[in-house]
């Protein structure tokens, strides 16, 4: 800003005005790509919000884990049972535990809703820092992310589809009949 | 021909938790020798010491898949005609003609349930 300002004086200075006028466009540019970094608030990004998504997603795997566990640990409870008169009142503890598992959901959903703000936060700064500063991507990809790309290709790992199964059981079935 | 519910089962996931459902459903059905790798690495490990009736692999683990290893086990002349049954979340029209084409016996989507799981054994394994 004072670099701006100063240059901006010398302006009537009329033997180098190409030059004057070049360095003020560039302290103006400074000057705003200065605001842009400061907006992005980066220090806030990687002393709060980052830590705290890594922090909420691992008590998530960890709730699912833990809720999973309980599950399946009353589900194998409840069919090694002998068939006596406790039968029923055990098979209803166990019920108990699972409900009682279950409400992990609540809390999860919650974590969860927490880390999409942060990531909605992060596109939103980032994007108006790359519109802010005319930002292009280096050509060519990362050699990582071809590394990953080649191997996903080659061993056809498609993942989980988004909206269930993309090919239906009934017609993998019609495939092997 | 009835199930030999006597065969040794092997177990491919990487997720403990799928092994172990797995594991119930084949106990429910009856199957009690049933042993479990965590990627076709230590799956190929395992098949080399003992045989197995039938594999039930998971797809995308690592370092080796279970495509992979239906591939390494099809090749290999003491291995080649295993029961090989893919259960995964990979359903994609390519990913089961893929493992068709590599000798797949059948082939489960993710999420199932273990009237799928018994048919597909059934009709891998006789009955």
């Amino acid at each position: 800003m004072a670099l701006a300002a100063k240059a901006r004086k010398t302006t009537a200075a009329p033997d180098k005005p190409s030059l004057i006028r070049e360095l003020v466009e560039i302290a103006d540019y400074i000057a705003h790509l200065r605001t842009e970094i400061a907006a992005l608030r980066a220090n806030e990004l990687t002393r709060d919000r980052l830590p705290m998504a890594h922090e909420e997603l691992g008590s998530v795997v960890e709730a699912t884990a833990g809720a999973t566990n309980s599950i399946m640990n009353a589900a194998e409870e409840i069919l090694g049972l002998p068939d006596d008169k406790n039968y029923r009142a055990v098979v209803e503890a166990r019920m108990n535990d699972i409900f009682e598992a279950c409400t992990f959901q609540d809390i999860t959903g919650q974590r969860i809703g927490k880390v999409v703000e942060a990531l909605r936060q992060l596109e939103t700064r980032l994007t108006r820092f790359a519109a802010a500063v005319k930002a292009k991507d280096e050509g060519g990809i990362d050699p990582a992310e071809v590394e990953r790309r080649v191997r996903n290709e080659l061993l056809i790992l498609n993942g989980p589809q988004l909206k269930g199964p993309a090919t239906a059981q009934d017609a993998i079935d019609a495939m092997f009949d | 021909m009835a199930l030999d519910l006597g065969m040794p089962i092997l177990v491919v996931d990487d997720y403990q938790t799928m092994v172990r459902i797995i594991r119930n459903l084949l106990k429910q059905l009856g199957f009690e020798e049933v042993d479990d790798a965590s990627d076709g690495t230590a799956a190929l490990a395992r098949l080399k010491n003992r045989k197995y009736g039938l594999v039930i692999s998971d797809w995308n683990m690592e370092p080796m898949t279970g495509y992979e290893l239906l591939r390494h086990v099809r090749a290999d002349e003491a291995l080649r005609t295993t029961p090989f049954i893919m259960v995964t979340a990979e359903s994609k029209t390519e990913n089961v003609i893929a493992a068709k084409k590599a000798g797949v016996n059948n082939y489960i989507v993710k999420p199932f349930n273990a009237a799928t799981l018994k048919s597909k054994i059934e009709a891998v394994c006789g009955a």
